[in-house]
């Protein structure tokens, strides 16, 4: 009997075979996945700076977190930002998504691209783009402004402009996946459903509120989710244009985690990541539970 | 069918839990407490010496003068090859460092930074030994911890007075009688009657910036946020007086608050509007590339002093270079360090004319005394500056710089407190009361206390 025989009669008349097939998955699962989740979870619990002895702190990080102002005013600063990004986001999405479904659009094409060309441009080049046309002194938009007679405005360097400076970034550069997300869900409604309230008499506007709206809340909860996820985990937009200032008005909570890292204190980064987490989840739980569809509420 | 040897439920959670156990037990952070590796010179001969050492550098016009200078140090040391590379080291150093991965030999960084992964680096106090009493003592203290260096000192940035020598002159104003901050903002008082549109102090706009700059001026009285000890003393005499000569500047409205050489800096520089800028000898870079209507109008002095015969410059800034613990060939490393730094063929390569740089890289002085004669300048003196020796000045001024203590790992984190209130303390949103203690409060509570 061959060697290569003598595996495949192995590999055949074990109960293990099945659980060797789906091994890789768990092994690269584990390298990768769990393997740094239980380390970093453990690092929570610890004062390390990267190097030599870490200590055990037990919560004190947590609790340290807990009771950080700076903590809370970064978790605030991204809340303001979920406000000044999502519902916009969300209705612009749609909005752009019912006017591409229109197949009587002329130049749907030319549409679909421009939409999309922010989402797919890197976001640093873009990020680039924003400090010159938002710069106070020299800046495009304020030279609009003063055309108009209006006085130079702070876009990036007061505390009141730039959170909204940074969420517009945010906006231009992720409404065409918005787009894209209620796009394919709105495409998913029948025809025939439309049709039905056109023979009724329903206006454009019944069609949209009665049809459209409730049938793409599936997509829209997931868009909420994502976006939730997404403002939370927001770093690269602040971390270029502004670098969290001024005055930490754009340190958001991806930001002030980074912070952490980059002064080597690792544990409190560590801690700061599933504080973020638990955070992110609970919110991701309430936009699920508020945009079901009714027809699973019931 | 045949029957499992186990259900999956019982796979699963006995491979999770060897998973769990295992992770638990090979994967807790850090490890036992070492004492820093203590790096030692090679023995054999300069041409015996032979390898590959991968450095990092800054990129921009430095990386190509260290890289001209690399070549000579290639002359001396044949069989060393140097991969000498342009990276942002702001942004990957620290990472690399505390990762593992891809370390080079050794690489270029901020003093400010040094103290903040002294554990990841070689202990060089060995081989800085023979040339520390030539060494400014600035250098040497911002480089080491708890009493073990971990920089080679390369660079010290003194502060200078930039000024406009035309506007003086037109108000009067004789620059060498500028020899305290009370007679400067008596200066600028007179410069602003002739002219009302000018603000003539320019005082920085970025936090990082200005926080470097107040260390300058704490320096300059022989002060720094923490003593040897690591202990805060912002709330100090001598912070109280810079503090205080700020506020006073801005309640005559004689300052210009604007960043650092950015478009709305070097527009008020042009213009006339300001007129000093407190600064380290690196502003030179502004009126040989930058300022193009004055060009040839500016002038440098020495800084003027807190007290009567106060030291008249405080060190700003400044780099030095570093081996990581986790380097292959430090040793070579160390050679070439050793070679930029204290040696002659070194710094006058680094310092000296060059493609770059035709008179000389003027943007700073090294640390080495040797090199620091008056009158033998390393550098050209400056059309830019109307022909003035920056030279002769920049190495008296740097000769005053009083000793500071260890910069502490936590300073580039401080300046989301300190750094940030400087700029209220500017902007006449805050007291110098009210910059100390809430700046003291927040940086004992966010990084002494967790050190």
């Amino acid at each position: 009997m061959s060697l290569a025989r003598l595996d495949r009669t192995f590999l055949r008349s074990t109960r293990l075979s099945p659980y060797l097939f789906i091994a890789p998955f768990f092994v690269v699962f584990g390298a990768f996945g769990i393997y740094p989740l239980i380390y970093a979870l453990q690092l929570s619990f610890m004062r390390w700076r990267g190097a030599g002895e870490a200590h055990w702190v037990g919560a004190g990080n947590y609790l340290y977190l807990l009771t950080s102002p700076e903590f809370w005013a970064s978790l605030g600063n991204s809340a303001v930002m979920w406000l000044l990004i999502v519902p916009i986001q969300v209705m612009a999405g749609l909005g752009g998504a019912v006017l591409l479904a229109n197949a009587k659009l002329r130049l749907r094409g030319l549409f679909r691209v421009a939409f999309i060309a922010p989402f797919v441009t890197p976001l640093v080049a873009m990020a680039q783009v924003w400090i010159v046309v938002f710069d106070q002194d020299y800046g495009l938009v304020n030279y609009l402004l003063n055309l108009v007679g209006l006085p130079d405005v702070g876009w990036l360097t007061s505390t009141a402009w730039s959170k909204p400076t940074l969420a517009l970034l945010f906006l231009w550069k992720t409404t065409g996946f918005a787009i894209i997300i209620l796009l394919a869900g709105l495409q998913a409604v029948p025809g025939g459903v439309y049709e039905a309230a056109a023979l009724d008499g329903a206006s454009r506007w019944r069609q949209f509120w009665s049809i459209t709206v409730p049938l793409v809340r599936r997509s829209m909860a997931f868009l909420v989710v994502v976006q939730t996820l997404a403002v939370f985990q927001m770093f690269a937009e602040p971390f270029v244009v502004t670098e969290g200032g001024p005055y930490g008005s754009t340190t958001t909570a991806g930001l002030y985690l980074y912070e952490h890292i980059t002064a080597s204190d690792l544990g409190t980064g560590a801690a700061n990541s599933f504080l973020l987490v638990l955070l992110v989840f609970g919110l991701s739980l309430v936009s699920v539970r508020l945009l079901r569809p009714k027809d699973e509420v019931s | 069918m045949s029957t499992p040897l186990m259900n999956r439920r019982g796979f699963l959670k006995g491979a999770l839990g060897v998973a769990a156990a295992g992770s638990l037990a090979a994967c807790a952070p850090g490890g036992p407490s070492t004492q820093p590796s203590k790096l030692a010179a090679p023995t054999a001969s300069a041409s015996s010496v032979k390898g590959e050492i991968t450095i990092w550098n800054r990129s921009g016009d430095l990386f190509k003068v260290f890289d001209a200078a690399i070549a000579k140090f290639r002359e001396a040391y044949p069989n060393v090859t140097v991969n000498h590379q342009a990276v942002d080291i702001d942004a990957k150093l620290a990472n690399t460092l505390i990762s593992g991965t891809d370390v080079p030999d050794g690489s270029f960084w901020d003093d400010a930074k040094i103290g903040g992964q002294a554990e990841h680096l070689y202990d060089l106090t060995d081989l800085i030994a023979p040339y520390r009493e030539q060494t400014a003592p600035y250098k040497l203290s911002v480089n080491t911890v708890d009493g073990k260096i971990y920089g080679v000192p390369w660079d010290l940035d003194p502060g200078l007075l930039w000024y406009r020598e035309d506007i003086l002159e037109s108000a009067g104003v004789d620059p060498a009688g500028l020899a305290t901050y009370d007679d400067l903002l008596a200066a600028a008082r007179t410069v602003k009657e002739k002219d009302p549109t000018t603000r003539p102090i320019h005082m920085e706009k970025t936090p990082f910036l200005s926080q470097l700059w107040l260390e300058m001026l704490a320096n300059q009285q022989g002060t720094s946020l923490t003593d040897a000890q690591g202990k805060l003393r912002l709330d100090s005499e001598e912070y109280r007086r810079i503090f205080g000569w700020i506020q006073n500047a801005v309640k005559d409205d004689l300052v210009t608050h604007a960043p650092y050489l950015e478009a709305a800096d070097v527009k008020t520089l042009d213009s006339g509007q300001q007129v000093f800028v407190p600064w380290a000898i690196w502003w030179s870079f502004a009126p040989q590339q930058l300022l193009k209507a004055t060009k040839g109008k500016w002038r440098a002095a020495p800084l003027p002093a807190w007290t009567p015969g106060g030291a008249r410059s405080g060190a700003m800034g400044g780099s030095s270079f570093v081996i990581p613990a986790k380097a292959k060939n430090p040793e070579l490393a160390w050679l070439l360090y050793e070679f930029l730094c204290f040696k002659e063929p070194g710094y006058t390569a680094v310092y000296g004319p060059n493609d770059v740089y035709p008179g000389g890289l003027s943007t700073s002085v090294p640390s080495f005394s040797p090199a620091l004669d008056p009158a033998k300048p390393l550098f050209q003196p400056i059309e830019a500056l109307g022909g003035q020796d920056l030279w002769k000045v920049a190495v008296e001024a740097a000769g005053t710089i009083p000793a500071a203590a260890p910069i502490p790992w936590w300073w580039a984190q401080s300046v989301d407190y300190l750094g940030n209130n400087v700029q209220r303390l500017i902007e006449g949103k805050m007291t110098p009361d009210q910059v100390i203690s809430e700046s003291a409060e927040k940086i004992q509570r966010n990084l002494i206390d967790r050190s």
